[in-house]
């Protein structure tokens, strides 16, 4: 296309710029996308434009100012109508751009902690809360630890190889955590505030309820005035913390060789809230785990000031918080690996 | 045991319930497993419509064979008549009678008047089946004359009653007998206790009776009591219904009354036919070497030279303790008994039954060890039901035994109370409380300890339990006083569960394995002498192949893109009693040896650690596709071990931690720019990016922050078995911006390394 072209001056003359105004002011009202107000734009402010044309020819100063201010007015009006349009394209593209919000996302592999590495972290954290420290105990035990330190009688079932495995004569696979006990209180003096958890192993066959490799957490607290109330209050607040505010505790006598007096803590039933189901066998109360008063005997038998010192001391099972909690209908499913079981904690 | 209530009410007198009992006992004595409800429901009367009946008349019926027409009196002024298919009794008979509108356990809806071919019935007369007191069906219940008719029955038997289910703790053997529990009930709640005290009955023509111990240690006591003109026969409906709830069997009344006696004392007895011992003589000795005995339940048990026996001298006629022998046993045609209540040592008890595998209601107790003064009342009660329900007379008695123990004498601090349980008490109560356990408290707070305690209170502290036991629903609940807190994982702990974290960012589910295990790669990994099964007889020395199983079950579930991870103990042979416990990681995850790689990346980068490998070797994973590390091994899984691609690593955590720095330390990475630079070199096939990384740092030295290979090239552009490998080199100064010539020369003095240890020619 030519860029010069001969101008008309009787088209010049011809221009009445109010019409002129009220025509493209209609034109960019009228607009009703981007492309038409390009359009318009070049139709009235292009260099072809009416108006750029008498713009060029103008003489007289009145006619070239009111041009002038009519120019810029088509100017703003078109500008203002561009970011109408703009505005008004997007929110049409964005409305076609809608997805179905219920389609599922790109999948991101997450893992799990293991239900038992869950519980043992919280019973840890709880106790570190209170100022304890943990401990790595071992598994393989001399049954020095295992037995004797323990204070367990000749006569106890536990020494019998029906219900411990044995390694050889002196040598058994860990019965409970509480050898961690003595190997703690050998190395260290009172005061002592351990939790040590880890793996146990009885001569059990495996059903719903036992597996021959289990997991407990052993507690012991030793130190100048240490008392009965101490381990209630200590125990009643784990049972809180683990099964929830609401509920209560209660504690009963039970006998082990290295504690006296011995305990067993029960929960009130999470079910039934105490008023009595299958799952608490009607009694309102679930049996949680054993404890006590450091037996002297193993006091003694570390060196220590039986007369001058006190302590208490609890084994808990984990899988059992995990039976009681979490309603594992069978202790093997925790060993079995199921993906879709390992998933759901 | 079982212990029905109606049973312990004849020895304590209390006035709660059986609930409440049954609460008490379960917080200070022993575990409750529950209360049964047993016999005919004790609602709307209804124990009322059961009556102690005499028969009048019974005649049979006109119209049935098996049928009898009987007019009984059950104490209303005028027969009532009943039809009843036993023949067990005849006229004079006192029965059990139950009336129209009676509930039985037996029956679905109330007991009804119903016409018989042509006669009224209005009740029926009972069978001990009926009223849950026995199984037997054979005959009605033939009560013993006494109780006049229209007595309820319920005063005669126990047709309803509760029996608790208990289970003492293996110290407290002396809660196995229904005094225990009685005695520790009146401790409890407050009752009066009233043991059974018969009086023993008097010898007629005295024989003597030949008892001779020779292993006193074993067997600290024998009573030998005969009994001649003894008549076997059914026990009595009252004996029978209280062995039948307390879960043992009638057999005769021999027999019975030794159960009765076991179940009541807690001391267990046996009876010989005497007739059968040589001599009618007792000789308590260990087996010989060989010596063999057919025990009650038909087995030929072959003996050892530590199993105790009880013997007539010439021959065992028992497993002491345990079982009687079937020579020996108390039949039909028994007329001349040998009643032995003696005292078993327990230790040599516990270990025979257990070889034997042959645990009785007997050996149970004994190896608990009883109370030798029990042998006394248990021989008294059993010598008067004999002569009482067997006819029998006792000709003769002998006590054998050295010295009894003495009762423990021990001191108790009742402020040593107070310091332990952790509140106040008073001594007074502290004094009640052990006085009505049978414990002797005396004015300068020594303490006599009852026979029957006298195994498992011994020190002060036993008896600060005793005091406890009553009372811990009454304990405050307190937190220790604290002077000196330290509550803090360690390092190694901390670093574990740091691992944990990492990991299962990464995606890794975290999987439980056996730590024993059928086999180990390591011949000498420790094996189990007697495992439970052959899948768990060997201590594990690694983690890979649970894993691998484990993997193996997430695919037959359907499992895709799975990665599993452990952190658990192995136990390595150390050549000392006890193994070498290590903390191991394993992990398992589907894909190669790249997705491995930057697994082991990431969890090295999270410590703070280099990841530095080498080539090698693991018997579970691809020959061409391991790497070892200072800590351990990972690669691709060995094709053969699991189907489709998978990449294992197992580290030892203690090795892998240990360079993991304390603190990480500022630099300054951000002020001068880092001035980046690629280049190309092409060298040998076999000369691994990591020995050129490495040649960079030491060509280039700090300089050089980071040299990082992003692409390796083989094609025709190269020379047959060269390959190329572009490095991205990163130089950074934490003091000054470097300037173009300082790269320049750090550059050319890594390509001159490259080409004189590689001859790497440069591409780029
Ligand atoms: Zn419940």
């Amino acid at each position: 296309m030519s860029e010069k072209q001969e101008i008309d001056p009787a088209t010049v003359a011809a221009v009445d710029p109010e019409a002129l105004e009220e025509t493209a002011m209609r034109a960019v009202r009228e607009a009703t996308s981007t492309e038409d107000l390009d359009r318009v734009r070049v139709e009235y402010l292009g260099r072809k434009s009416q108006l750029k044309l008498a713009l060029r020819e103008v003489r007289d100063r009145n006619t070239g100012m009111q041009l002038n201010k009519f120019r810029e007015a088509l100017e703003m009006a078109i500008s203002v109508r561009q970011e109408e349009l703009r505005q008004l394209e997007l929110d049409r593209r964005l409305a076609e751009e809608r997805v179905d919000v219920t389609i599922p996302g790109t999948p991101v592999r997450r893992g799990h902690l293991h239900l038992i590495t869950q519980i043992r972290r919280e019973f840890e954290d709880i106790f570190l809360g209170l100022g304890y420290t943990v401990v790595d105990g071992r598994e393989v035990e001399t049954t020095h630890y295992n037995f004797d330190a323990l204070n367990f009688p000749l006569v106890h079932p536990t020494r019998s190889p029906l219900h411990t495995l044995f390694l050889d004569e002196h040598t058994v696979l860990r019965t409970e955590t509480s050898p961690s006990q003595i190997r703690t209180m050998e190395t260290q003096e009172p005061p002592v505030y351990i939790v040590s958890p880890g793996r146990c192993y009885r001569r059990d066959t495996p059903d719903a309820t036992h597996t021959p490799i289990f997991h407990q957490v052993e507690g012991l607290a030793v130190d100048e005035g240490i008392t009965l109330a101490d381990l209630e209050g200590t125990l009643d607040y784990l049972l809180r913390e683990l099964f929830g505010q609401e509920r209560r505790s209660q504690f009963v006598t039970h006998y082990f060789p290295f504690t006296e007096p011995s305990i067993e803590a029960l929960v009130s039933c999470h079910i039934c809230d105490g008023s009595g189901c299958p799952v608490c066998r009607h009694s309102g109360w679930i049996e949680v785990g054993g404890a006590g008063m450091v037996d002297p005997n193993v006091l003694e038998f570390v060196g220590y000031d039986a007369e001058r010192y006190t302590g208490f001391a609890f084994g808990w099972g984990l899988e059992r918080i995990a039976v009681l909690r979490h309603g594992i209908p069978d202790l093997r499913e925790l060993w079995r690996n199921d993906p879709r079981l390992l998933r759901q904690f | 045991m079982r212990a029905p209530l109606s049973w312990l009410r004849e020895y304590v007198t209390v006035d709660p319930s059986a609930g409440e009992i049954a609460r008490r006992l379960a917080i200070s004595a022993l575990e409750v497993e529950r209360v049964i409800d047993v016999g005919v429901p004790d609602v709307d009367g209804n124990l009322g419509r059961f009556l102690v009946g005499s028969v009048l008349e019974a005649r049979p019926h006109a119209n049935a064979d098996r049928l009898r027409v009987c007019q009984v009196d059950v104490g209303e002024g005028h027969p009532r008549q009943i039809v009843c298919g036993a023949w067990n009794f005849e006229a004079g008979a006192t029965v059990a009678v139950a009336l129209p509108g009676a509930l039985l356990p037996v029956l679905d809806q109330p007991l009804r008047e119903v016409e018989l071919r042509g006669q009224q019935s209005r009740g029926m007369i009972l069978a001990e089946d009926e009223v849950g007191l026995g199984e037997d069906h054979a005959g009605i219940m033939v009560l013993p004359r006494g109780p006049e008719p229209g007595t309820p029955l319920h005063d005669v038997l126990p047709i309803h009653d509760q029996v608790l289910d208990v289970v003492p703790t293996p110290n407290r053997v002396d809660l196995l007998s229904m005094v225990g529990l009685a005695r520790e009930v009146a401790a409890l709640l407050d009752g009066d206790l009233h043991p059974p005290a018969p009086q023993d009955p008097p010898v007629v023509d005295g024989e003597p009776v030949v008892v001779t111990v020779e292993d006193p240690a074993g067997c600290p006591r024998y009573i030998g009591r005969v009994f001649r003109d003894v008549k076997i026969g059914p026990s009595p409906q009252w004996l029978r219904s209280r062995l039948y709830l307390a879960e043992m069997r009638s057999i005769s009344n021999v027999v019975d009354v030794t159960n009765y006696v076991m179940h009541v004392w807690g001391s267990p007895l046996h009876a010989f036919d005497r007739a059968r011992l040589a001599g009618g003589r007792i000789v308590v000795r260990r087996a010989r070497p060989g010596e063999e005995l057919r025990t009650l339940d038909g087995t030929l048990r072959r003996l050892e030279t530590s199993d105790l026996m009880i013997t007539d001298g010439e021959r065992s006629v028992a497993l002491a303790a345990i079982m009687g022998g079937e020579e020996s046993e108390v039949g039909d045609e028994t007329t001349e008994i040998l009643l032995e209540a003696a005292n078993f040592e327990p230790i040599g008890i516990l270990r025979s039954s257990e070889r034997l595998a042959l645990r009785t209601a007997g050996s149970n107790r004994w190896e608990k060890g009883v109370d030798p003064y029990l042998a006394e009342p248990a021989a008294v009660l059993a010598s008067r039901m004999l002569v009482d329900l067997a006819d029998a007379g006792m000709t003769g008695h002998v006590d054998v035994h050295e010295r009894l123990p003495e009762r423990p004498v021990v001191r108790l601090r009742p402020e040593r109370t107070e310091h332990v349980l952790g509140r106040t008490l008073a001594a007074e109560d502290q004094r009640l409380t052990l006085e009505k356990l049978g414990f002797e408290v005396n004015q300068d707070w020594t303490v006599t300890v009852p026979t029957w305690r006298a195994r498992d209170v011994t020190r002060e502290i036993d008896l600060v339990e005793e005091i406890a036991r009553p009372i811990l629903d009454a304990i405050p609940h307190t937190m220790p006083l604290r002077r000196h807190v330290r509550g803090r994982l360690s390092r190694d702990q901390r670093l574990r569960r740091l691992v944990e974290d990492v990991l299962v960012g990464a995606g890794f589910l975290e999987a439980y394995t056996w730590s024993l295990v059928a086999s180990d790669p390591d011949p000498a990994a420790v094996r189990l002498p007697d495992p439970m099964s052959a899948d768990q007889a060997v201590l594990r020395t690694t983690l890979l192949p649970g894993l691998v199983d484990a993997a193996r079950t997430g695919l037959d579930t359907g499992a895709e893109d799975l990665a599993l991870f452990e952190i658990a103990r192995v136990y390595l042979p150390s050549g000392e009693q006890l193994p070498d416990e290590r903390w191991h990681l394993g992990g398992i995850l589907e894909g190669g040896y790249a997705e491995t790689k930057g697994v082991l990346e990431t969890l090295y980068g999270a410590l703070h650690l280099d990841l530095r490998v080498r080539r090698g070797s693991h018997r579970q994973l691809h020959p061409g596709k391991t790497a070892e590390t200072d800590a351990g091994a990972f690669g691709e899984l060995h094709p053969c071990v699991l189907e489709r691609t998978w990449g294992a690593f197992e580290l030892d955590l203690a090795t892998l931690f240990a360079p993991v720095p304390e603190r990480i330390v500022y630099e300054d990475v951000i002020t001068y720019p880092a001035v980046r630079q690629d280049i190309a070199v092409a060298v040998d096939e076999d000369v691994e990016v990591g020995a050129l990384v490495e040649a960079a740092h030491e060509a280039a030295g700090p300089l050089l922050r980071e040299a990082r290979v992003f692409d390796v090239y083989r094609g025709e552009q190269l020379d047959g078995d060269r390959k190329s490998v572009a490095l991205r080199l990163s130089f950074q100064s934490p003091e000054r911006t470097l300037t173009d010539a300082e790269a320049a020369e750090l550059r050319g003095a890594i390509i001159a390394l490259l080409r004189a240890r590689f001859g790497g020619e440069l591409r780029a």
